[in-house]
């Protein structure tokens, strides 16, 4: 096991790993939402039997629909995939690629995927997929100043905004992992990351829902191929925002620091381990509280904003 | 100082602590039942001794322990268990919210939140702004404090019954004893405990204003005491 990988492998495994894993993680999290209720649930490998069944069958778009209705569920792939170049997912040390955008450019990338499965939602005409993308744009518009602040607070904190000056931050002592600034900011960002892949107490996950939907609307016309690639997009959003909170800001532990071929496996079974955990925290929260009302969110997104906010305050006067 | 530069692990659990305190008081500007706010009440209490441990085991100061089990014994069990008799009695049917406390909200919970953050913003830089820095006073925890008694005060002013105002005021005698024990955690326990028995005073009164508006007018609502103008 002492083989060195050259670089670019490793920047394509952390691609392979977040593309491969983002199904199986969501498997785990219904399997445990599934047992917490005192169900059996479906398979851990569940979600890619369906992702495979999805791809194989023939693919529709409504009538008067452009190019743009197919090619945006790509687009959205092809962005949640660049995501993982840039946040450390395997290792301490910045790959090649890894400084080809900071944490705004990641933030950037994810909008854009929303942004575009927003408008190909509206070219359908369906009332159900119009209502999802633009109740999914105005709830994305206010949450926007907490990811804001909480990138602000990582700023103050490293001096950069890198994910991977920030994580190497964390490592470095105990005293970094306890001042309330870095904790209030994780506290945001979790808060945020519910909203983002659309979990109690902000939308029901699962379900037909219609009325209370956001996220999940908004696929309602694509099917087949297409289809897969939005449920594959949605997965693979939800673990890079897992990696982002637990490479980042919650345990940046166990991560390779070397070329070694051990290292990169260990840390490949590290991610996937610490997003199952964080997987579990966000089961055991749907299985505890009641979906807000959809004009309560704005709740919701002010004690995120308040956390956040408070975060920046508390490193202003420099003890925090 | 360099806001890159971590405090150290005593210092950043106090400051985290405080942080929290203030959290929950905004929890409280939020909270729209009364035997949830106390509840409230009770975790930031509880909060405020578990800081006086850690400051005594930091700054090694004995006399610390015997303030943090008196403060827990009268602010997590005497005064929460006093107002819930006090809101006990005025409740006409049993198992029913006290009149006069849900929906006694002037601003929307939205609004009563950003609201707090400006108040909490003013608090934070009047306090940056006076350069108290040492190291036996850290001017973080200072801040915090001052910003939890600026969000208390809006709670007293956003809400219109007794018992919010009464849970206000006794959230802001919280704020007082973080940023006594921050600043002056030396100081003699005999003092401390006069400042404890202080709050004894605000639970009677209060105790009486509850009781007196709620037979004055069969409400809590303050609202109702405008028509007593001469």
């Amino acid at each position: 096991m002492s083989a060195a990988l050259p670089v670019s492998v490793i920047q394509l495994l952390q691609v392979l790993t977040v593309a491969f894993g983002a199904p199986g993680v969501t498997g785990v999290i219904a399997k445990v939402e599934a047992r917490l209720q005192g169900r059996r649930g479906p398979r851990v490998l569940q979600p890619y039997y369906d992702l495979a069944k999805l791809f194989r069958k023939e693919a529709l778009a409504p009538e008067g629909t452009s190019w743009f209705f197919l090619a945006a569920p790509l687009i959205a792939v092809a962005a949640y995939l660049t995501i993982p170049l840039l946040i450390p997912v395997l290792t301490t040390y910045g790959l090649p690629l890894g400084y080809m955008g900071d944490i705004l450019g990641g933030g950037f990338l994810l909008s854009l995927a929303s942004f575009v499965v927003a408008t190909a939602a509206l070219e359908t005409g369906s009332p159900y997929a119009q209502l999802g993308s633009s109740r999914a744009k105005t709830f994305s518009a206010i949450t926007e100043p907490v990811v804001l602040f909480v990138v602000f607070t990582v700023a103050l904190l490293t001096g950069t905004d890198l994910p991977y000056a920030l994580a190497a931050t964390v490592r470095s002592s105990a005293g970094q992992i306890i001042r309330p600034a870095h904790l209030l900011a994780a506290a945001a960002l979790f808060m945020v990351i519910l909203h983002e892949t659309g979990r109690i107490p902000v939308e029901t996950h699962t379900g037909t829902n219609e009325f209370g939907m956001i996220e999940e609307a908004r696929a309602f016309e694509h099917s087949g191929p297409f289809f897969a690639l939005l449920k594959w997009g949605s997965e693979l959003k939800q673990l890079i925002l897992f990696t982002i909170l637990a490479d980042v800001f919650l345990a940046p532990w166990g991560l390779a620091s070397t070329q070694q071929l051990g290292a990169v496996i260990l840390a490949i079974v590290a991610l996937l381990a610490k997003a199952c955990a964080v997987g579990c925290v966000v089961a055991v929260i749907d299985n505890s509280f009641a979906k807000l009302r959809l004009f309560k969110i704005t709740e919701y997104v002010s004690a995120a904003f308040l956390i956040a906010v408070l975060g920046v305050f508390t490193l202003y006067l420099g003890g925090g | 100082m360099d806001p890159t530069q971590a405090p150290g692990v005593y210092e950043g659990a106090a400051n985290v602590i405080a942080a929290v305190m203030l959290l929950l008081e905004f929890g409280l500007l939020r909270q729209a039942l009364a035997r949830d706010q106390i509840r409230l009440y009770q975790a930031q209490s509880a909060l405020i001794s578990v800081l006086a441990i850690v400051i005594a085991a930091d700054r090694n100061l004995p006399d610390l322990y015997v303030l943090a089990a008196l403060s827990a014994a009268l602010k997590v069990v005497a005064v929460p268990l006093v107002m819930r008799r006090l809101l006990g009695r005025t409740d006409p049917i049993e198992g029913e919210e006290a009149p006069g406390v849900a929906g006694s909200q002037t601003l929307s919970p939205a609004s009563a939140v950003l609201a707090g953050i400006v108040l909490a913003a003013i608090g934070f830089f009047c306090f940056g702004a006076l350069k108290i820095h040492g190291p036996a006073a850290p001017a973080l925890a200072l801040a915090l404090a001052a910003a939890m008694v600026l969000v208390s005060f809006g709670l007293m002013i956003v809400r219109r019954d007794v018992a919010s105002q009464a849970i206000g005021f006794f959230t802001l005698e919280n704020a007082i004893s973080l940023a006594a024990l921050v600043v002056a955690s030396g100081l003699p326990l005999i003092l401390e405990t006069a400042f404890l028995f202080d709050l004894l005073v605000a639970v009677v009164v209060f105790g009486m204003l509850i009781r007196a508006a709620h037979g004055r007018s069969e409400s809590l609502s303050t609202a109702d005491l405008t028509r007593l103008r001469g």
